[in-house]
Parts: structure tokens; C-alpha cells; sequence
């Protein structure tokens, strides 16, 4: 048991379409939210948005948790994709929204199987498509 | 949103210089109050004029065999809360159950406690579930007094216990963070991954408010300005707008109870003049400092120059503290005590080398101290310049100051209120069942 979690429950949603992303690639990333005493899902994205669509996607002074599948060349050519989990708890968002999100993170975390990197953004350039690059690599 | 609305826990963050106690839910405490009580050795209090008059008498012998009973402690009142702080009474000493940052004395604790939920919050213990706010690396005897004092004595019917630097990372919205309290009676610099603190990486120095209070104080002291407790004068307007101030002599007032008083001013002239400088302090560089004025409570307006800049840089370099006169006992010390960049950098590097990154950049700095103008600023600029070169470096602080300030207990107040964290408690029929070493498994 994590230390000061807040109990928040995951809907079943969640981990389907995790796993669907995970095995099918047929989302190219997830958006989840909590809502009432749950994570659930918020938005689905099709595997042929970009990266951009992506960050649009999510709201500027809102806290969410993201799954992105990401494509990308090394750099001895050869093709590849790492799944990263972001918490998007921008600065300007509420501050009980923060400690919601923040306290009930590790035990969503787990629930999800096949993660490989994971980052916390508080601003969009913490999540800059250089900073993803840079840490697929 | 999420929260249930009947749910009225109370979150309580005893520091070493304040007690913040206040209702789940809401946005600041409801009662921040100091943490130091004021004591009157009862025997003392009923008979001084006959100690002085008859010495050698039987009283005088109750007096010498009190010590001997091994210092009962129900033979003393205590006075707890600012006001009753604030008024000054012959013999009142002034304690803090706090020594070396972890608690010495439970009886003041528990006055502390029954002072929050009794006189400022008007609760009844035994029906509301009791969030403490703990410092990062309590030891597991403290933790299960607290709990056994909260359960027996208190009657709680749910308690549990969260790391301050825990509170203020998620509070920041961040499982992930480097924590820099800055606080009354010391600094600390505890890692939070994933919402666990990190113990064998937390650091922490005596050098915190209080601290920096004390130096300005003997550093005014030494260019002759004398503070004046505010008990020890009256001050009236004989004609409008002319004051006249008369001293008072009060024979009885302990040494400890005049410092207080002094600190209680002292810390307001820190809180209004002082900002950290942008570069490491040079005697030299601030000996033309414009002057700052500031009104004591007695009415001598007193000229702040460089002191202004001084006393916050002891933050950054602890020896400076060594170069104000009275204060040469803190070469002790001096050693060992590292200033603020240099806690950061060696907590960082005494944690897992995958994480580093990520504690760079979100240095959060939270406390009393932190609300200090400038400290922010320095601090990454001075993290900037000692830091590995590829650490990407973001030191972060609400730009709210109550947030900032109570960070600790704000982060205690959502959490308690959260609908989902309900089945979080550590109940009191768990308590009975398993006692108070329970906690560990409860609340790691």
C-alpha cells in the first residue's frame, strides 16, 4: 500500500483500452480523467494523429493522465516505439485537482502493464516532443 | 467535485515554530498559533514572597524536595495559543516540546492539541478522523506515541499520518519531487518518488527562521539597537500624534519569556525588510546599501542596511553566521551544516541515478522560511552554477503565499476530504486489534 494514496478506484475501461493500444496499436494514445471516485476514460486517439493532436487534446489548466504510443528511428535506423505515461498537472490547474491527480497516480501506474517511460508535465515544455525523443532514446 | 461533503476530518501540522490546525476541505488552517507554550512552576507561583521572606523555612524545603520527586510534571500550568502567549506573567517560562527537531516533551504536545481542538477549532476529538502531518523521517517510537496519545487520550474514532514533504509534492501535483522545507526550526531537503520519501537521501540543517531571526537580532544588537519587548513598556498619546513611552520594571519576567517577546519583533523586521541577494553576500559590495527604515513597536524608528541581505545569504553560506558578534558559538556547528545548494545537490546525488533528472527539475520549496523574497531566484541560480551541466534545473514555488506557506497542511486538508480516501484511515478498531505499531503497515 503507497504511502498517502487517496484510495481512488480504476474503471475497468481504462485497462481494455490500455490494452488494446498495447497489443492492437489501434489507439495511438488515451486521455484519462477522474471523475466522481474513478479514473476513467476521457479520449481515445486514432492511431494516425500526430503528436500535436495529442497535446491538444488535453486541457490547459486541467490535470489529466495520458498513455502515448510512440513511434520513432533510432539512431542506427532501425524503427521502434515506446508506450510513455504522462501526468499533465499544469501550474495554473487547481490545487486540489493537483493533489487528486498527484495522490492517486501510483496506483493507477500499476494498473496499467507495459508502461516504459513515464514523466510528470506541469507545462507543455515539459512535454515537448524533443523531451519525449529524448527520452525514448 | 470528489470530495464527500460530510466527511470533517481535521488536519493538524504541528511544526517547530507554528501549529496549523484547521477543518478538512478547506483552503488555509482556521488556527495557526506558536508552537513554544508559556509554563509557571506551580510551587514557584504559590509562595515566592515567602521563599523571600523566610528563607531556610519548611516551604523552602518543599520547593528544594520538588526536583527530587523527579520533576512531577502536574505541578506546572501551561499556557498555550498567542494570547495567553502574549500576555506576560511573572515566572512564565517559555518551552518547546521540540528538541533536535523530533518531540521531547508529550505533555506540551498534548496541551497543543487540546488547545487547537477545545479553544480554536470547538470540536469534539472523538467525532472527527485526525490527519497528522509528520516530519519526513519521524522515527517509528515517536510515530506510535502519537498514535497511542490520539487513540487513548483523544478517543479519535480515525487516524493517519503523512510525511510533510509527501503532502507538499502532491499538493504541487507532483509524485515526483525534491522537497526543500524551509522551515521555523530547520531546512530539509526530503526526495518523494512516487509518493514515498526517499529516507536515507533526506538532509536536513538547524538553519531555518528561527535561526535567521536570532542572527538579526544580535547583529542589531551589536550596532546598538535595542528591541524592546512589547510587555515592557507603555506607551500613550499625551497630545495627538506626540507619544510618550514609559518603561516598566518587571523583576519577575523570565530571560526566556523576554527572548520570545524579542523574536516575536525580530521576526517581523525579517519578514519585512530582508531578501536573499542575487550573489554570494560580500561585506564590501553591500557597505553602501541604501538604508531601510523600520518602526519598532515602541515607537525609535531603526535604519536596516546590509543586514537586510546578510541574515537570508546564512541560508546559502552557514559560516557567515560565525562573522556576527554573539553569535561565535555556532563554529560548533559551523562543520558539519551545509548551505541550501549544497543539501539539494547531495540529497540528489545519494538517490537512485535514474530519478536525478526528474528531481532537478522539480525542486519544490515550501515552509515558512520560503515565503523569504528572492529565495527562489537564488536558489536555482545557485543551483545552476554547481549542479551537474546536463541537470535541467526548475525550483518551484506557488506564487501564492498561503499556499506556500501551508503547503504541508493544505496538502493534508485535500487529501482528508478526498471521497475516496475514506477507506484510507487507520481506525480505531484496527488500533484495538492490532496496536499502535500498526501504524507502519497503515501509513508507511
Amino acid at each position: 500500500m503507497a504511502n498517502a494514496v487517496s484510495g481512488m478506484a480504476v474503471d475497468d475501461e481504462c485497462k481494455l483500452k490500455f490494452l488494446e493500444l498495447k497489443a492492437k496499436r489501434n489507439y495511438r494514445f488515451i486521455i484519462f480523467k477522474i471523475e466522481g471516485q474513478k479514473v476513467v476514460v476521457e479520449k481515445l486517439g486514432s492511431p494516425r494523429d500526430t503528436y500535436d493532436d495529442f497535446t491538444g487534446s488535453l486541457p490547459a489548466d486541467e490535470c489529466r493522465y495520458c498513455v502515448y504510443d510512440f513511434d520513432f528511428t533510432t539512431n542506427e535506423n532501425c524503427q521502434k516505439s515506446k508506450i510513455f505515461f504522462i501526468a499533465w498537472s499544469p501550474d495554473s490547474s487547481r490545487i486540489r485537482s493537483k493533489m487528486v491527480y498527484a495522490s492517486s497516480k501510483d496506483r493507477f501506474k500499476r494498473e496499467l502493464d507495459g508502461i516504459q517511460v513515464e514523466l510528470q508535465a506541469t507545462d507543455p515544455s515539459e512535454m515537448s516532443l524533443d523531451i519525449i525523443k529524448g527520452r525514448a532514446l | 467535485m470528489y470530495g464527500g461533503d460530510e466527511v470533517s476530518a481535521i488536519v493538524v501540522d504541528l511544526g517547530s515554530h507554528t501549529c496549523k490546525a484547521g477543518y478538512a476541505g478547506e483552503d488555509a488552517p482556521k488556527a495557526v498559533f506558536p508552537s513554544v507554550v508559556g509554563s509557571i512552576d506551580q510551587m514557584e507561583v504559590d509562595d515566592p514572597a515567602t521563599t523571600d521572606a523566610n528563607p531556610g523555612s519548611a516551604v523552602d524545603a518543599k520547593i528544594n524536595k520538588t526536583p527530587e520527586d523527579g520533576k512531577s510534571k502536574g505541578k506546572r500550568k501551561l499556557y498555550v495559543g498567542s494570547q495567553s502567549l502574549g500576555f506576560r506573567r511573572d515566572h512564565m517560562e517559555v518551552l518547546s516540546p521540540f528538541k533536535d527537531g523530533i518531540v521531547a516533551d508529550w505533555d506540551i504536545v498534548d496541551h497543543i492539541w487540546d488547545h487547537a481542538f477545545r479553544e480554536c477549532l470547538l470540536i469534539d476529538p472523538k467525532e472527527h478522523p485526525m490527519l497528522l502531518a509528520e516530519p519526513s523521517s519521524n522515527i517509528q517510537q515517536q510515530r506510535e506515541r502519537a498514535v497511542e496519545l490520539m487513540f487513548e487520550k483523544y478517543k479519535v474514532p480515525a487516524l493517519f499520518l503523512a510525511k510533510n514533504a509527501v503532502l507538499t509534492s502532491f499538493a504541487s501535483g507532483r509524485a515526483t519531487s525534491l522537497v526543500v522545507d524551509c522551515g521555523g526550526g530547520s531546512t530539509t531537503v526530503a526526495p518523494v518518488h512516487d509518493g514515498y520519501v526517499l529516507q536515507r537521501a533526506v538532509t536536513s540543517s538547524p538553519i531555518g527562521g528561527e535561526f535567521l531571526t536570532d542572527c538579526l537580532m544580535k547583529s542589531l544588537g551589536s550596532k546598538g539597537i535595542k528591541i524592546k519587548p512589547r510587555y515592557s513598556f507603555k506607551r500613550k498619546e499625551i497630545r495627538p500624534g506626540d507619544f510618550q513611552t514609559v518603561d516598566l520594571v518587571l523583576p519577575n519576567t523570565t530571560e526566556s519569556y523576554r527572548l520570545y517577546s524579542q523574536r516575536v519583533i525580530a521576526s517581523d523586521i525579517k519578514e519585512s525588510v530582508c531578501r536573499a541577494p542575487d550573489t554570494p553576500y560580500d561585506e564590501t559590495a553591500y557597505a553602501n546599501i541604501p538604508m531601510t527604515s523600520y518602526e519598532l513597536p515602541d515607537g525609535q524608528t531603526i535604519e536596516i542596511g546590509a543586514d537586510r541581505f546578510k541574515i537570508p545569504d546564512i541560508l546559502f553560506n552557514p559560516s557567515l553566521a560565525q562573522t556576527i558578534p554573539g553569535m561565535e558559538n555556532f563554529s560548533e556547528l559551523a562543520p558539519s551544516v551545509r548551505g541550501l545548494s549544497q543539501m539539494v545537490i547531495e540529497s540528489i546525488s545519494r538517490c537512485d541515478v535514474d530519478i536525478r533528472r526528474e528531481l532537478f527539475s522539480s525542486i519544490l520549496l515550501a515552509g515558512g522560511t520560503a515565503s523569504m523574497q528572492q529565495l527562489k531566484e537564488r536558489l536555482e541560480k545557485d543551483l545552476l552554477e554547481e549542479s551537474p551541466q546536463s541537470a535541467r534545473i526548475k525550483v518551484l514555488a506557488s506564487g501564492n503565499t498561503t499556499e506556500r506557506r501551508y503547503s504541508v497542511w493544505i496538502g493534508g486538508s485535500i487529501l482528508a476530504s478526498l471521497g475516496s480516501f475514506q477507506q484510507m484511515w487507520f481506525s480505531k478498531s484496527e488500533y484495538e486489534e492490532h496496536g499502535a505499531s500498526y501504524v507502519q503497515r497503515k501509513c508507511p
